[in-house]
């Protein structure tokens, strides 16, 4: 095998726009009949819009099909066939991966592979990682223990179909992974920002080891977050492993359809030989083609059987750009990948904030810990920001300097006030997986 | 490119014929399990191949 192809697929990933586009129609419509002769769920959703599979023809028929949203799923996994409800399309004798979302929303929604689907989902994430620079020759280490969420499951498949050799490091707690690390040197990593971020820190804290020196990681695949993305966190990472920092989004509803190429051109190219993504606009939900406006993320998976996913709302916030990458791949560039989701951007005082945003400024500081929090409140009837940050120092002139600049970029990139509370270090919360910091108290319960 | 798609095309009527094959194992195989789930687990690789070539040869 030619380990130099730059390519996973020298055929679809540089397909000419015009042609990509007649794929991802030929494919919507098939998904479409697919689901509408299998599924009581999607039949009766689409009857009731008063369309037909046959009705489909152009781009604009296709924006006429009806959105899925997580809470329908809820609702339609209540009925037969237990567990999945009446959006399987398969019978249950050929479903052999049973996955679940992480209820971090609500009820979880279960997710039913068949092996066509989880080879599929490998495939996809066989792609992205080839992008990334993974060989047969790489030792890939993976921190984390698998078990009913799909995270990083078709990862370690992907690992073995690129032919990588893929150590499982669930089961360890943080020290002993990284003493596994330094005991059998793997080139790559997979894990979440805050747990790339986490692991450095008790490297060098705990065991006195110098992760960028003494470990060899040289590549690290992140997920679950949006921080691979955002500059200043990524730049955190990388220094700290000595290694170059690649995002992907994915999800277990979807697949993994977004993927950060060894160009590290700041953005995520989406997979649109077998996702088809659209934009809405936040508020109005009309469609968005043009580069710069960022919207609503709808997004089909082309090619998944089991429990199709069909304009699905992913509640994902991108924008769309116009550039080439220099990469060569046809598929089109999100500057800045996901930066947002819709859950979780909210007026504050009546201005738009994105977690992400703050991140960024705090992470820019290098005296300031990787960990942090946000609450936004009600004092009286009036929007009210308080940021925990942690410092090694607090109290100390030199960290009420820090905590002045810190205030300073966050009013200018945020257009927002905040208080300012300072910890020791250690003090806030550790996370593995899909971090909680950001936390809304305006309306009846956390966020 | 114009070489190389003709591969490819050759490649997708390869994988044609290689489920053809997959398929008639796995329907001759009703009785012997391990011939049965190793070809259908192939004929869902096959899918994927097919997803990998789609539209080359038009």
């Amino acid at each position: 095998m030619n380990k130099a192809i730059r390519y996973w697929n020298p055929y679809l990933e540089v397909l000419p726009r015009e042609s990509l586009g007649e794929l991802q129609l030929k494919k919507f419509k098939r998904i479409l009949r697919w689901a509408y002769d299998r599924s009581r769920f999607h039949r009766a959703l689409y009857q009731e819009a008063g369309l037909r599979p046959e009705d489909i023809r152009t781009w604009e028929d296709v924006r006429r099909v009806p959105k899925v949203e997580k809470s329908m799923m809820r609702t339609v996994q209540r009925k037969d066939p237990f567990p999945y409800g009446e959006a399987l399309c398969v019978p249950l004798d050929d479903v052999t991966e049973f996955h679940q979302t992480s209820g971090t929303t609500g009820q979880p929604v279960y997710q039913p592979d068949t092996w066509q689907d989880w080879e599929w989902f490998s495939e996809c994430w066989a792609t992205l990682l080839w992008a990334q620079g993974y060989r047969p020759h790489d030792r890939v280490f993976l921190p984390f223990g698998y078990n009913v969420f799909v995270a990083f499951w078709t990862a370690h498949y992907a690992c073995e179909k690129i032919g990588c050799e893929v150590i499982p490091g669930g089961v360890l707690d943080t020290q002993a992974r990284i003493l596994k690390i330094q005991e059998v040197r793997p080139t790559a990593m997979m894990a979440t920002p805050t747990y790339v971020l986490g692991m450095a820190d008790v490297a060098e804290k705990k065991l006195s080891l110098n992760p960028a020196s003494d470990l060899g990681i040289r590549k690290i695949t992140c997920a679950g977050e949006p921080g691979a993305l955002i500059p200043s966190t990524k730049r955190r990472m990388e220094q700290a492993w000595g290694a170059k920092v690649f995002d992907h989004a994915g999800a277990t509803e979807i697949g993994a359809w977004g993927f950060e190429c060894e160009a590290q051109s700041g953005g995520l190219h989406i997979n649109e030989a077998m996702f088809m993504a659209e934009l809405e606009d936040l508020e109005t939900g009309e469609p968005i083609t043009q580069a710069g406006r960022p919207g609503k993320l709808v997004i089909t998976a082309l090619d998944r059987l089991a429990q199709p996913c069909i304009r699905f709302d992913a509640k994902d916030i991108v924008e769309l750009s116009d550039e080439q990458c220099e990469c060569g791949r046809s598929f089109r560039l999100l500057p800045k990948g996901v930066f947002g989701r819709a859950d979780d951007i909210t007026k504050v005082k009546g201005v738009l904030l994105a977690p992400t945003a703050i991140e960024e400024v705090v992470h820019a500081f290098p005296g300031i810990g990787d960990e942090y929090e946000v609450v936004v409140d009600k004092k009286g009837d009036v929007d009210h920001i308080l940021l925990k940050v942690e410092m090694l120092e607090p109290g100390t002139p030199a960290a009420k300097e820090l905590e002045a600049k810190l205030r300073t970029e966050l009013r200018v990139k945020t257009n927002l006030g905040y208080d300012i509370e300072v910890y020791h270090y250690g003090s806030l919360p550790r996370y593995e997986v899909k971090a909680r910091r950001f936390k809304d108290l305006r309306h009846k319960g956390a966020a | 490119m114009k070489e190389e798609k003709g591969t490819w095309a050759q490649m997708a009527s390869r994988v044609e014929e290689l489920g053809r094959l997959a398929q008639d194992l796995y329907d001759a195989s009703e009785d012997f399990p391990a011939v049965n789930r190793n070809a259908k687990r192939i004929l869902a690789s096959l899918e994927v191949l097919r997803i990998n070539l789609e539209k080359i040869a038009e």
